[in-house]
Formats: structure tokens, sequence, C-alpha cells
């Protein structure tokens, strides 16, 4: 711990010196408050949940270096507690505890899987803990110890399947990994299109397991299924399961144009591993690209790929290791922990308290002019945001083409599909 | 009369395209220039007005149409703005060594200068493709399905033909005939008359109507099927919708396509279930080999598969430098790679026998940790050196795409797999059966006592097994970054799968090992359609388990003292 106290009169004088310049330059040290870091960074999910570590430090040296968090009278820098839970989920629950318990932080960004967050859920709501999830998901749940800045269902699927009726596609063929929030999503999706007037025997659904590579009777399928024309594939599979996936769908001679797939798990980070010209013409939707062009993205990026170079979180004592720059970009739950972390930091300062329950009214309501355009933290802990559609580059980046603005996350299904029930 | 009403339109035409009913012209070959009607239609303000350029470019024949609408589909069109102009250009495939190229101008194929004489030198990744978005990109693409109708190509040409019989536009005839009477290749006028056809089945004549149902049954036309289908569904329904003959030929002709399809969806399913089984067998023959003959439990199987992809992929990398990223390097990397993958994977498998294993031979539970040891120490071997992201192995292009026969479509990649598990297999019969290694290979496997006493350096004997099982394991690998991922964990995801196929098989015998994936792979393809690829996979792991609760030894029982 690198708590200092520091006499009286020094402090206000550091504090006035602090404003405008930052208080970490100063060389002395300043209050900090302990932040926890909850993401894979070995098994599985490390390939993806790194990319959230990176992005988290990097915002927190961001905060840092503008003078830390003012919190009542006093000024505060970020610490961060990193724990590797390992892609293991019961491990995520006992790093949970930790961090809550034994390190005592101020809040948790975290968790990638809806598995994992499910099983931190009953510990933060123990120990009243906070924690900002960044991920899309499938909705159904609501804690009042979790800010979900990820998109939810109707920020991400509904508009994407609205899309697709727009463009004139009949019939539809839900492909997914075998797992709760395809398997959620899907089943969502399959009453909202039987809403929109598709019958029944024009969605076709389909799972596969982890790591399928054999995708050979699902392409003949899908080709059978586009054998007639007006049809779509949206995809929720998962990781490098699209590898095969693609590659089998580009041989048996679908393309883009006969039959568009929309994926809601690639994203621009996932292309690092992924051959993009196997995909390009298909379609992503999320709310945030790296090819948005606003003057708070094209800082964001720059910014981010700069800190790559000399990573570090100014002001502490605290080395950054394992970070890999290279062919590094930036992508939709990166610039979602990134809101996270500056939604907490402007409630922590308008509540003047670290205090779980203050910070969390006055989160409600909280306003930031981010990278892909205003958000809002509703009272439903979800956010308003801009969802956007883009199509498949050969580079790995996606072209938007077609924005929806200021759609309100909403996770429970029946709220935005006007029936009694879409869960079990 | 089909001639008659063809000319008809043909007369029709100039009046139709006044009327801004487009695409209904055949060749229009005055007028400007196909390079300058692309300069305006890049140019030109708002999406109508460059989709009525495009139609405009329907019926010229000049290769740069395809190469710039290809191109503009691709993002590749890029603009040039200076104070007083904006110059839509490619860029030049040659390229400097900082992936600079030249600008070459739509409009006379000349390079953009900036002074005369010095051309000016573009950054792709820095330049802004020309806008266009997916309403803009389906007329591209329509424009250049007509143009592909003559396409040099005979797949293009045919992926044409199809795309647009299915839109069921009449305007489109006139082009189609104009074509058939002129095309000579087989596959091309089939779908010619399939697209006429189609197009006709909505006419208003109703001879011309009935005739062309009959044609599509004939024609055995899948395309048509949901078409026939909705019509003859709706004409059970209600009976007064189409005149009885209509009524009839619907039916029939449904059920002629439909049987048609029976047949075609069972040849489909054992195409793919001999595919599956033929990716089970690469993957298990080596470790039929190291764990059948040699009672060896090689955890690091899966390893050694892992070594021979990535040799796939440095192989890749390094024919990628030589020839400069050409395709030529691209299409013949592949051959060498699954050379190396042998060599590199049974060296490896070679330093192992001699370092662990053959202190082991003994102690079948020690090698079994030993080599699992070793599998980890490999993937974070590996993990450190290429990264724990998968690595990008490209397919030649002799190996993407597939080969249709009776509408089924047989993949490249997955015939090469059948193809090289076929010859693999073949090899190594032969390589036991037919030469004295492989004599050697079998006394010490049956009785390596008595073989030692008879002379025969088992030690050398057992090295060379290993190296073969393991060198098969790379080939493996090389073979499988044509399907899936290549990455560290690619062991991880198939040696349960091999471990399988050679514990089914029976221990010790090829030819088990080769039934035993034959039987796993078209099960599971036959189950796949009805229980879903989750459901069918555990299907077929519940029935290996209950069979080999009745036959412990697997399909082929191996009698050997060595194994008692």
């Amino acid at each position: 711990m690198h708590t200092f106290m520091k006499p009286k009169i020094h402090l206000s004088f550091l504090l006035a010196a602090a404003i405008g310049s930052a208080a970490a330059w100063s060389g002395t040290a300043a209050e900090t408050v302990k932040v926890g870091i909850l993401h894979s960074l070995s098994g599985t999910m490390a390939i993806s949940e790194t990319s959230l570590k990176d992005v988290l430090l990097f915002t927190f040296n961001e905060i840092n270096k503008s003078g830390g968090i003012k919190a009542g009278d006093k000024n505060y820098l970020i610490e961060p507690v990193i724990v590797d839970p390992a892609s293991n989920w019961p491990l995520f629950a006992e790093k949970a505890e930790q961090l809550l318990a034994k390190d005592k932080v101020s809040v948790v960004f975290g968790c990638w899987t809806s598995v994992s967050r499910k099983s931190v859920l009953p510990v933060f709501e123990r120990l009243n803990g906070l924690l900002f999830y960044p991920v899309q998901y499938e909705g159904e749940e609501l804690s009042k110890n979790i800010f979900y800045t990820a998109e939810a269902v109707n920020q991400q699927a509904i508009p994407a399947v609205d899309y697709m009726l727009a463009e004139g596609k009949k019939k539809f063929y839900l492909l997914g990994s075998d797992y709760v929030y395809p398997r959620t999503t899907n089943k969502i999706l399959k009453q909202y299109l039987k809403s929109k007037g598709i019958p029944e025997e024009d969605i076709e659904e389909i799972y596969t397991p982890f790591g399928h590579t054999d995708y050979q009777t699902i392409v003949a399928s899908i080709k059978k299924f586009t054998s007639g024309g007006k049809a779509c594939v949206i995809s929720t599979l998962n990781g490098d399961t699209n590898v095969p996936f693609f590659k089998e769908f580009a041989n048996a001679g679908l393309t883009s144009e006969n039959c568009p797939v929309v994926s809601f798990s690639i994203s621009e980070d996932e292309f690092r591993g992924l051959p993009a010209k196997d995909l390009v013409g298909h379609l992503g939707c999320w709310t945030y690209f790296m090819s948005l062009k606003t003057s708070e993205n094209s800082k964001f990026v720059k910014d981010f790929q700069t800190w790559l170079k000399d990573p570090k979180v100014t002001g502490i004592d605290y080395t950054v290791s394992g970070v890999d720059g290279k062919g590094r970009v930036t992508c939709s739950p990166m610039n979602l922990s990134r809101m996270g972390v500056h939604l907490w930091k402007q409630a922590v300062e308008k509540a003047g308290s670290f205090d779980v329950d203050k910070v969390r009214d006055a989160l409600i309501g909280q306003k930031f002019k981010g990278p892909a355009g205003e958000v809002t933290m509703q009272a439903n802990h979800h956010l308003v945001n801009n969802v956007y559609i883009g199509e498949t580059l050969a580079t790995g980046q996606f072209k938007i083409i077609k924005t929806f603005n200021g759609v309100g996350g909403e996770p429970f299904s029946e709220k935005f599909l006007g029936t009694k029930s879409a869960s079990n | 009369m089909k001639l008659i009403s063809a000319v008809i339109r043909l007369f029709w035409m100039p009046i139709t395209l006044v009327a801004g009913q487009l695409f209904s012209g055949a060749a229009v070959t005055t007028g400007p220039s196909a390079r300058s009607l692309l300069t305006q239609a890049v140019l030109a303000d708002g999406v109508v007005e460059k989709e009525r350029l495009l139609k405009e470019l329907v019926g010229y024949e000049d290769e740069i149409v395809e190469q710039v609408l290809g191109a503009w589909r691709g993002g590749a069109v890029f603009l040039y703005e200076t104070n007083q102009s904006r110059i839509p250009f490619l860029l030049d495939t040659q390229s400097d060594t900082n992936g600079n190229a030249k600008g070459i101008r739509i409009e006379d194929g000349r390079f953009i200068e900036l002074t005369a004489g010095s051309p000016a030198w573009f950054t792709p990744s820095e330049l802004t493709p020309a806008d266009a978005d997916s309403s803009l990109r389906k007329a591209i693409k329509t424009t250049l399905d007509l143009y592909s109708l003559g396409h040099a190509n005979p797949k293009l040409k045919l992926a044409a033909i199809v795309k647009l019989g299915q839109e069921q536009n009449a305007n489109y005839l006139p082009h189609f005939q104009k074509r058939l009477q002129i095309e000579t290749t087989p596959e091309s006028r089939r779908a010619l008359l399939e697209a006429i056809a189609l197009t006709r089945t909505i006419d208003s004549d109703m001879k011309t109507r009935v005739a062309a149902i009959m044609d599509l049954g004939a024609l055995r036309s899948l395309n048509s099927i949901s078409l026939l289908r909705t019509m003859d569904d709706s004409a059970r329904k209600d009976p007064g919708r189409f005149d009885p003959e209509t009524t009839r030929a619907l039916h029939h002709t449904r059920l002629t396509i439909e049987n048609y399809m029976w047949w075609g969806n069972l040849w489909g399913t054992l195409f793919r279930g001999l595919s599956l089984s033929a990716v089970l067998l690469v993957a298990a023959l080596g470790l039929a080999i190291t764990f059948g003959l040699m009672g060896i439990i090689n955890m690091a199987h899966g390893e050694f598969m892992m070594i021979g992809a990535y040799t796939t992929y440095v192989t890749q990398g390094c024919f990628d430098k030589w020839f400069g990223g050409t395709a030529l390097g691209l299409n013949t990397y592949f051959p060498v790679a699954i050379v190396a993958s042998f060599v590199v994977a049974a060296l490896a498998g070679l330093l192992m026998e001699r370092g662990i294993i053959q202190f082991l031979y003994r102690r079948p539970l020690e090698s079994l940790l030993a080599t699992w040891g070793v599998s980890l120490l490999l993937q974070q071997v590996f993990r450190h050196t290429f990264g724990a992201a998968n690595v990008q192995v490209s397919s030649p292009s002799w190996l993407s795409g597939s080969w249709v026969l009776s509408d089924v479509p047989l993949a490249y990649n997955r015939l090469f797999v059948v193809l090289f598990a076929a010859s693999t297999v073949l090899g190594v019969y032969l390589l036991l059966t037919r030469t004295s290694l492989g004599l050697l290979i079998r006394a010490v496997m049956q009785n390596r006592a008595m073989a030692s006493c008879l002379g025969v350096k088992t030690s050398h004997v057992n090295m060379m097994t290993f190296a073969l099982g393991s060198g098969l394991a790379g080939t493996a690998g090389a073979c499988l970054s044509q399907i899936g991922n290549v990455g560290p964990s690619l062991g991880q995801s198939y040696i349960v799968d091999c471990f399988m196929v050679v514990v089914l098989g029976g221990i010790g015998n090829t030819l088990g090992t080769v039934s035993a994936s034959l039987g796993v792979g078209v099960t599971d393809q036959i189950l796949q359609p009805w229980l879903g690829a989750v459901m069918g996979k555990i299907t077929v792991l519940a029935a290996i388990i209950l069979f080999l609760q009745w036959r412990p030894a697997g399909l082929f029982a191996t009698r050997s003292r060595s194994l008692d």
C-alpha cells in the first residue's frame, strides 16, 4: 500500500497545485484509492480479457495524469489491484471475495462471460461491492451491486435484426455456441421475429459446442436454407470456432451478398486472431467501432496507442507488465470498460465519497461524452448508447453503415417485447 | 414464337429505357466510354444518380468495368482531391518497400502525377475509399452480374446466371437468351435454361408457364424448389389460384425435385461423413502407431500435430518472403509444408523418445505422466514464441472453393484431406508390410525380447517407429491447418478424438483405426441433422462407451503377447 499521511498544510498546498497540473508530477505521493481489476489473464478467455485489463490501466493512467479523483476535499490517485481468475468460474468468486474483503477495493471492473458474472454476483451482493460489467450479454438480470455498461439484447441483437428486416430478409438462421448468452438471446430474438410476422418455419435455431471444428452439416443446411434467397445468419458463435465456420461457409459458395452473417461476438480485437478476409462484407453490431470518426475517438485511439509503447500508471509506484503492444486495436468492450471508469469517477466526485451506497445513487443519471457519443447511466443500471452496424473490411476494421441513436439498454425482454415473459 | 417476343422486346428497349425501366437493354456500345462512365459514377452526387450511371454501364464488355466495380465494392477505389478537381483512382498492384503505390486514374488508366513525369505515391492505410453503402453495392453487384454473364471465368459466370435467375425479372430474359445462343459450356447452358424457366414461371401466358415449370423439373432445379413449394402449397389451399394444368405441373415438378433432393442429401451426408472420418483418421494414424503398436500412452500426440501446424505457418511465412507476397508463394508453399512438418515433428519425436520415453517402456503409467508434462511444456513454449492468439494459415487457391457434384458441394480442402488420408494409410501399410524396416517394426512390436535375441537393435527400431508416428502427427497438423484453427491449444481439441478412435478400433490394429474413424465419422454426420451438433456428439460418445462395454478390446482385437 502506498498511502502516505501528509501534514495538513502541505496537503492543501498540493491540492491547489493539483488543479490544472497533475498532482502526480510534483513527485510527492498523494492519497490513493484501490480499484480492482477482475479479468482472466490466463486460460481460454485470456485472449479477450487481457485487452480489457490493458484499457483499464490506460484509463487509470489517464485519470491519474489529470489529477486523479476529487472526493470531498481530497484528491485520490487510482491504485490498481489486479487479480487473475484464470478463466475458472468458481475462482472468479474467490478472487472477488479477495478484492472486496482483503484488499478493500472501492470498485471492481471485470468479468467477460455471463457465467463468471453469475459466479461473482452473490459475493458482490453479500459484501456490498460495486462491479462494472462491460461485455454484451443476454439480460434478464439486475443486481443493485452491478452496473452494466455492456450492450443489452435490445442494444445489439434487436437493432441488427431490425436492420436485416429492413434489408428485406425473410428467413433467419440463428447459429450460436452452446451456452447461456446465445441461447437466451436467440430465445428473445425468436419471439421478436415472430412478433414481426416471420413464421416459425423460416427461423432455424442451431447450437454447436465450444471448439467445434466440423461445420459441414451446418453449412450444408444453411445452403439449403438460402436456396430461395432472402436469408441471413445471426451468429452468436464464440471465439475461434468462427474460423472453421467461415472457411466452410466461403467454400460452399456462400457470400455476404447471397447470405450475410451478422456476428455479435466478433469485434476488432477478435480479428487479431481471425482471418478478416474470409469475413469481408459480413456484419457486426456494437455500440462502438474503432473506425468511428469523432474527435473523442481519434484521441482515444491515439492516446491508447501511445500508452502501449510505454505502459504505466502515473503517480503511483506501480509497474505495468505483460502488455503486448503489437497490432493493438480498440473495440466495444474496451470502450465500455473505459466508460465505466469515467462514469464511476464522476459519481464519486458528485457523491464526495467512495461509499458504495452513495456512489450507486450518484451514478444514476451520470453522463459522459465518449468516443461513440454521449452515454447516460439509467436507473436500471444500463446505459443509453448509440448503436452502430458495421460491415467487415479486409483490414479487420468495420465500415459503419447504419446508426441507431440513443438506444436505452433494457435488461428484461418482456419490457421491449411487450410480452409477459420471455425467460423460463 | 419465343424468338419473336424476344425480338419485340429488343425493339421496345429504347422506349423502356426512356420510361425509366432499367436493366432492360442489350449491349449498348455507342456513347461515352466505359472509363468515363465509371469516373462519372464514382463522382456522382447521391445514390440515385450513381445507380443510374451504373445501370448505363450494363452491356459494356470492357474489362475495366469489372476491375473498377469490383474494386469499388471492395473499398479499393479512392479519390485524389486537389483544389480544382476530384480524380477517382485505383492503386497500382506494384508497391514499393513501404507498401506505397502509385495511383492509376480510372479516366484514362494513366498514373496520377504531381508534376509532369513524377507520379504521386500513396499509402493505402491513409486513404479513404470512395463511398459504397449496401444499396449501392447491391446495384454494383447487379451491374457486375450482368457483365459477368459473358465473363471469361466460368465460375463467376455461373454464379451471375443463378443469381439473376432467382430475381425472376422479365427484363433479364433477353440477356439470358442472347447469352444462350453463344454459350458452349454445359453448366452455363444448364444454368441459363434454369434462369429462363424460373423467370417464365410467373409468365402471364399459361402454356409458357407450364412449359417452364416442367423444364425446371427436367433440370432438377434445386434453386427453384422453395418457390415451387410456395406455389404448390398455395395451389392446394386455394384450388382456383392457378389453372389445372399449372397446378398439375407444379405438383409433379415438386415431387421430382424433392425426390432428387433426397438422394442428394444421402450422398452429401455420405461425403461429409467420409470427410470427417478422414480428418479423424489423419489425426489418429500417428497415434495408432505410437500407442497402438508401441503401447506408449503418448499424451503429447496432439502437440506433435500442433508442431506440424506451426511448421506450416512458418513455411508459409518463408514462402511469402521469398516470393515477395505473390500468389505463387501462396500456391506452392503447402506441399513443402507437409514434408517440412513431417520432418520437424519426426525430429521432435526422436528427441522425446531418446530423452524420455526410452526409459519408460516398462512403465506405462509414468510414460503417461511424462508425456503429459511434455505436452504442457510444448504448449507453453509455442504460446511464448508465437503468442497466445491463433496464427493465420491461408489456404492456397487450389484448396479453396468446391467442386459441385449433383448439387452437393465437395470442398477442395475436404477432398484433399480424404485423398491425403487414403494415401497415408496406403503408405503406412506398404511401409509396414513391404519394407525391411516394416518387418523389423512388426517383429519388435510383437515380441521385443525375441527380436532382440535374433539380433535386431530394438532401441533403434523403437526410435524410428516413434519418429514415424510423430511425423505422421505432424503431417496431420499441416493438413488440419487447412480446415481449422492453428493455435497453442490445437492438440487439445483433437487428442480425445484420437484416443477414442484408436481404442475403438482395437489397440495395435491399423485396419481397426481406419474402420473406427469411418464408423464414428459417418454416424456423427448422419445423426447431426436430426439431433444437432451437441446431442449428435454426445450420442456418438455414449454409443462408443456402450460398445466398449460389450467389446472391451475394440472392433478388431489383436492377440499378442506383449499386449497381454
